[in-house]
């Protein structure tokens, strides 16, 4: 049986995945992206073959920020490409997708699908932190809270508060002046996430929502933010199993298709 | 104090150009005779020398191809195309024009504050045709500095009355012309002036047609710097320059020696003005595996393209062909109706065997910015992927760039589009 390996470097973390010849997920591993990329991907592969008990990977492809310098990887693909393959696995059964929404620690994509999975257009947020993964951790740390907990609090809310600004450092600053006006963190969060799903909805073509819409990246992972896309586009939005891992695991299918 | 400005804006506008350069040179398959526009480019914006050009020949700062070469050359001066690229000159204007305004026009206003630039400095008039808003008071600022003549460009170009519109204001350039040369305009000065600008437009037939080859003899970005330096090179002096380059790549294709593998995603570059040293696009496009097959922009081919069309060969005969000429097959999109764009974008993309469009869009820049919907949609009829990419006059955008041409070559690689 042939293994095949997806790293994503990506500015937060360093996310790997291991699939065999069918496409099986074996296995998925997550650090911190330190200062060495390289010895923490070589590291995480070593850990994650070690664990299914495989010594010998046929073929390791890279994507995220750091792709172009993580040697252990014997080739790279930008995260776009990555992303449209890897819901060939993740999509949940029975789910055609059509648009991926990816929140990522520093970026956040919007990619169009057509039928047979090809990337037929897709936009980025440039420039700005506004509506990723690191727009969500400062807040929580403001409201003393941590990432997991931020979805399931902001749900609890009924009244969220309006939060305007679309820039980090402002937006934080707004969220300081509620809560000295005491607010509830819980009502805070709700409209953390009503604003972040208003900005990425922005990049969102409403003449494209043909197909599902599924959530990757490690944004999906927070039911609260899924709920803002949801009202905000008024649609069923659905998160991709291993979200975080999205683009890894396309990664590695690419990687599958190469070392064949 | 001013002195040290300077000595700061040579240094920084010097590493820009430089290392422009280097990566043109760096990518693979360079020409040899691509190497006089090279050193065109260097002497104007490393070396910071004036343009060469016969002695006693002024020069005269142009803005826009919609400024006839041929009227400059025929009375005794030489044009120069002046719309600014530098990073450092943009910065310096950045402080003077409003945020919005965009960076080419702020790139100008640069040149014109900081005085270190001969080729620049030197010019003994400046013709802006207003294109758009920013042109028109970019065109009211330089005015207020040094001599300057404003071209009043039609709105529209197909009826009668917009053509003796524009004709006229090609006469009243002609009156600024002949005031800083002292040379008056003839049927025969203009005669052989558009003489000489036949013979580059021979060349440059010459050139397309080889570009037009398939696998491709040349890429995109080193023909965009042979037609960059056209603007800072005496007319005949270029054309012999290109007639050269033009034989060498008649003779690769005969060894077929072709730039590049056949299968490398051919993408075409349109939209806002793409102007050394801001070679980020088609750098990028090569360099992440892209072949540059064609651009379709104004420090192209745009200018020269059409040929001036005689049909009386009379004074007034000639420069209503050169107002023609200027405006009528155009695809600038400060005219409002603009299909002809659509049109020459079409043709490119059966010719050159166009797979995915770069859309450049430079910020503040509406016009570019507008066609774009327009532009898609035709796209979309044609099942070509476009991708609409805006930039600003520095560095700081080049990675996010970066992976945004990267995925869209992939797109077209992975995407199955058998064209």
């Amino acid at each position: 049986m042939s293994i095949y390996a997806g790293l994503d470097g990506g500015s937060t973390y360093l996310k790997a995945a291991l699939i065999d010849h069918t496409g099986k997920v074996l296995n998925t591993g997550v650090v911190s992206t330190g200062i060495d990329n390289n010895g923490a991907a070589e590291a995480l592969l070593k850990k994650l073959t070690r664990e299914v008990g495989i010594d010998r990977i046929a073929y390791t492809m890279a994507t995220g920020y750091s792709r172009k310098i993580l040697e252990t990887a014997d080739d790279d693909v930008s995260e776009i490409t990555a992303h449209a393959y890897g819901v060939r696995v993740t999509a949940p059964k029975g789910y055609r997708p059509g648009i991926i929404v990816d929140i990522g620690g520093q970026d956040s994509k919007v990619i169009y699908l057509d039928g047979n999975y090809h990337v037929k257009n897709f936009t980025m947020n440039d420039k700005c932190a506004a509506g990723t993964g690191k727009f969500m951790e400062v807040i929580a740390q403001i409201l003393e809270t941590t990432i997991d907990q931020v979805g399931p609090l902001s749900l609890e809310s009924h009244a969220p508060c309006d939060i305007n600004s679309t820039c980090v450092v402002f937006a934080q600053s707004e969220v300081i002046s509620l809560v000295a006006r005491k607010f509830d963190r819980r009502d805070i969060l709700a409209g953390m996430h009503a604003s972040m799903a208003r900005r990425v909805v922005k990049m969102i073509r409403k003449s494209e929502l043909g197909g599902d819409i599924l959530m990757t990246g490690g944004g999906a992972l927070n039911t609260g933010l899924r709920q803002a896309f949801e009202d905000e586009l008024m649609r069923d939005v659905y998160t991709a199993n291993y979200p975080q891992f999205n683009g890894a695991i396309g990664a590695a299918l690419i990687a599958s298709e190469r070392g064949r | 104090m001013e002195a040290r400005r300077r000595d700061r804006f040579d240094r920084r506008q010097t590493a820009t150009a430089e290392k422009t350069l280097r990566r043109v040179r760096a990518l693979t398959h360079c020409p040899q005779a691509l190497t006089p526009f090279l050193d065109t480019l260097s002497r104007v914006f490393v070396d910071r020398q004036d343009v060469v050009h016969p002695k006693g020949v002024p020069t005269v700062g142009t803005y826009c191809v919609m400024v006839p070469p041929e009227l400059i050359y025929a009375q005794g001066a030489m044009p120069v195309k002046l719309c600014g690229g530098s990073y450092t000159a943009f910065a310096v204007g950045d402080d003077t024009a409003p945020r919005d305004a965009c960076p080419l026009v702020k790139a100008v206003m640069g040149f014109e504050d900081i005085d270190a630039m001969p080729a620049y400095q030197n010019c003994a008039l400046m013709a802006v045709p207003v294109t758009c808003d920013c042109k028109k008071k970019l065109a009211g600022w330089l005015q207020e500095r040094r001599p300057t003549s404003i071209l009043h460009v039609p709105a529209n170009r197909d009826r009668d009355a917009d053509m003796e519109r524009f004709t006229r204001e090609l006469y009243a350039f002609s009156d600024s012309l002949a005031e800083i040369t002292g040379v008056p305009l003839t049927s025969e000065n203009l005669s052989m002036a558009f003489h000489r600008l036949a013979e580059a437009q021979t060349q440059l037939s010459r050139f397309i047609d080889l570009r037009r080859k398939h696998p491709t003899l040349i890429r995109g970005a080193f023909a965009m710097a042979a037609m960059n330096a056209m603007s800072y090179t005496w007319a005949p002096s270029w054309t012999k320059q290109l007639a050269r380059l033009n034989d060498e790549l008649e003779g690769l294709a005969r060894a077929g020696t072709m730039a590049v593998k056949g299968n490398q995603p051919r993408l075409l570059l349109t939209g806002s003005p793409v102007i050394f040293p801001n070679f980020k696009l088609p750098l990028l496009i090569e360099e992440m595996g892209g072949l540059l097959a064609a651009d379709e922009t104004c420090m192209g081919e745009r200018g020269l393209y059409d040929p001036p069309a005689i049909v009386d060969p009379s004074l007034n005969g000639m420069m209503r062909a050169l107002a023609n000429r200027a405006t009528r097959p155009c695809t600038c999109p400060t005219f409002a109706d603009n299909r002809r764009r659509l049109y020459r974008v079409r043709q490119m993309i059966e010719d050159y065997r166009i797979q995915g469009v770069v859309y450049h869009v430079l910020r503040g820049c509406l016009v570019y910015d507008y066609e774009y919907a327009a532009m898609e949609a035709e796209m979309e009829r044609l099942g070509i992927p476009i991708i609409r990419v805006e930039t600003d006059y520095n560095e700081e955008d080049v990675e996010q760039l970066r992976i945004r041409i990267e995925a869209f070559i992939e797109l077209i690689k992975y995407g199955g589009n058998d064209r």
